[in-house]
């Protein structure tokens, strides 16, 4: 379990952190730097880094343009690897969630990327596509929690008790909870859905509760919040807005206004 | 899967062998983990329940056609000069390949277990033809997707779909970018039924496919018996994601002195240029990056066999050395469709071509009572307008 994760939902405000997703090395590694920073510097509470994969089965039209991108610019994991390390020099509070597809980690493989990231200043590791069913998650959340890191665990509209039991009992850091079925970006999560759903899991467990997919707004962020949530993850909205406003230079003090109006509704 | 039979795996993760060399598993995201053990459950019961078999065993008689006819290729067993080559005609069955069965059964299944939709991938659109037909039947909406490249160069199976009623969903690509918008599709409908066209992606889809499609081993070994007083000496099939070849086989795997050969596209040939990798929902051998980003692989004029990655329990089954996986090359596919419409009065798909190229390398160096069967999954209409421009001077 990292210890900057259990820090950050142990503070008492914000009342509901903002996690962020980001494609890591989007639009290029130098401008997704400056990006974050903004993004840090507006109050942003957790960052979710995304690595890349070309077949990656969870990313609506928004983050798979970015995906593509990067990919196309020929950014790999050890590339991401070496912002994450650029972001925690420059913040030593804000908690960095490594997120992405068992493809890449398999073949880093995963002890070495354990080694690595720790040494770069991850706090935790989100793989869309590896439930605990599989091997190689079973190998990466044992590194992970032996290196004092946090295996994030996502729960969705179809995951029943009994498997929601069996997630929260290996769940570190905080739960990612899906909103909605399908892919980032497309569908809008609805406030009484996800009310039952915080509910449903806050019977079982007290970790804390993220609650992503769906949320475009500042004002679907504060519906968010009010469901009893701990944090509220917002990605494509951020990444839309950066890939409509890619050639603005003032792109990361605009990200940086942009993130605020959100953190404004979460205090 | 027991240690004295390759025919009884995987385990109930899905997994073919043991430890860390394993293949297969769930790679998925969390919304379709629970909908994948609740088709896992629905199918392990229909498979116990004997009316649920007879009503598949039925339409497969009545709808299909099975069985399809096991043939003596005597003008081309001539020819070559060598072995005595049949050929298992799967390109007779209705919708014209192999790839009915498993849509029937699977079909059949989502009945079964009350679902109300139906989403499919499709290379060639043979699968997306087939399911659409068996839809139709069945009267069950159907999504099918395919990429844009396959279907400018397949479009009588998609007419065929939209003449069921089938709606297309069309991504820029081939049959890899089809499978991973079918998952999306999928998770965005996860009360739906994703019938999955070849062996491949998450459990327990590698299985329910072995399962539909292993009764193509079944009849040749019946047929053969009762033809040839005998089994075949070598069992031969295409292989892009492994359905027809591991149907062919399947029946077979314990029984070692019946040789069994893959064939590859060569630009897409995950077994003998790939390494281990997880994508797409298993773990299994792939043409990718060292460092696992992309997928990668070239195109084939087989668009049915143009596939980056392979089936699970075929990457267990190279590991083991039970099959032999080979590829062939444009050029092997065009040539040996050629001999065999000249000498057999058969249109072929091209795909089981790749195997056919394999079958006259093979047979040219073996006894005449040598007995070798090819599995023609498909036929060629789909194809005529590639095969034309290709090599229509030839025939002129």
């Amino acid at each position: 379990m990292s210890d900057r994760l259990k820090k950050i939902f142990a503070e008492k405000l914000p009342k509901t952190k903002l996690v962020s997703y980001f494609v890591g090395c989007y639009p290029t590694p130098e401008i997704s730097l400056e990006l974050i920073k903004e993004a840090i510097n507006n109050g942003v509470s957790i960052l979710e880094i995304g690595y890349c994969t070309s077949e990656a089965s969870a990313e609506g039209p928004i983050i798979k343009a970015a995906h593509d991108h990067v990919l196309s610019n020929g950014h790999n994991l050890n590339d991401i690897i070496k912002l994450v390390k650029d972001i925690r020099e420059y913040n030593q509070d804000v908690g960095i969630v490594l997120m992405g597809y068992i493809a890449n980690l398999y073949k880093y493989p995963i002890s070495n990327f354990v080694d690595d990231i720790k040494v770069a200043g991850a706090d935790a590791v989100l793989v869309v596509d590896a439930p605990h069913e599989l091997k190689e998650e079973n190998q990466l959340r044992e590194a992970l929690n032996k290196n004092g890191l946090s295996l994030i665990k996502l729960v969705a509209p179809t995951t029943d008790d009994n498997r929601l039991k069996d997630i929260v009992k290996i769940a570190s850091g905080f739960l990612y909870q899906v909103n909605v079925s399908g892919v980032t970006g497309v569908k809008s999560a609805n406030e009484a859905d996800v009310t039952n759903f915080v509910k449903r899991i806050r019977n079982l467990t007290d970790i804390p509760i993220c609650s992503g997919f769906g949320i475009k707004s500042p004002e679907d962020a504060k519906k968010m919040a009010n469901s009893g949530c701990n944090g509220v993850i917002v990605g494509s909205a951020f990444v839309k807005y950066i890939q409509d406003n890619i050639e603005n230079k003032d792109l990361p003090q605009s990200l940086g206004n942009l993130v605020k109006n959100f953190t404004e509704e979460l205090k | 899967m027991t240690k004295n039979s390759y025919k009884t795996g995987p385990n109930e993760l899905g997994y073919f062998g043991e430890g860390n060399s394993a293949m297969g598993g769930m790679a998925v995201g969390e919304t379709l983990m629970p909908v994948l053990h609740e088709l896992n459950q629905g199918f392990e019961d229909a498979i116990k329940d004997q009316s649920f078999l007879d009503e598949f065993n039925y339409h497969c008689k009545h709808y299909i056609g099975r069985p399809s006819p096991l043939y003596y290729a005597e003008n081309l067993t001539k020819k070559l000069g060598g072995a005595k080559i049949l050929f298992k005609r799967e390109h007779l069955n209705h919708t014209l390949s192999h790839k009915v069965t498993n849509s029937l059964f699977q079909v059949l299944l989502a009945k079964r277990m009350g679902k109300k939709a139906l989403i499919c991938e499709s290379g060639a659109g043979q699968h997306f033809s087939a399911t659409a037909a068996v839809a139709a039947k069945f009267g069950m909406p159907l999504t099918g997707v395919m990429g844009d490249i396959d279907i400018a160069r397949v479009n009588q199976n998609i007419i065929k779909a939209k003449h069921y009623g089938a709606e297309l969903k069309s991504v820029p690509g081939t049959l890899k970018e089809a499978i991973t918008e079918a998952i999306k599709t999928f998770s965005s409908n996860p009360d739906y039924a994703y019938i999955c066209g070849s062996a491949v992606s998450s459990a327990p889809y590698p299985r329910i496919v072995q399962f539909a499609q292993s009764v193509i081993g079944r009849e040749i070994r019946e047929q053969s018996m009762e033809q040839e007083g005998r089994l075949p000496n070598m069992l031969i099939a295409c292989c892009g994601g492994g359905s027809n070849l591991i149907g062919m086989i399947h029946e077979f795997l314990d029984e070692p002195e019946i040789i069994k050969i893959g064939v590859e596209a060569a630009e897409t040939a995950a077994l003998s240029n790939g390494t281990p990798g997880i994508m797409q929902g298993m773990k299994t051998y792939m043409l990718q990056t060292d460092d696992g980003s992309k997928s990668l692989g070239g195109s084939s004029l087989g668009a049915g066999i143009q596939y980056f990655s392979v089936g699970p329990q075929h990457a267990f089954l190279k590991d083991q050395g039970v099959v032999k996986y080979t590829s062939a090359t444009d050029k092997e596919i065009l040539e040996a469709y050629k001999l065999i419409a000249s000498t057999e009065g058969i249109c072929s798909a091209l795909e089981p071509m790749a195997g056919a190229a394999e079958l006259i390398k093979q047979a040219k160096n073996k006894p005449k009572d040598y007995l070798i069967c090819l599995n023609l999954c498909g036929t060629g209409e789909k194809d005529l307008n590639t095969i034309q421009e290709h090599i229509g001077k030839d025939f002129e």
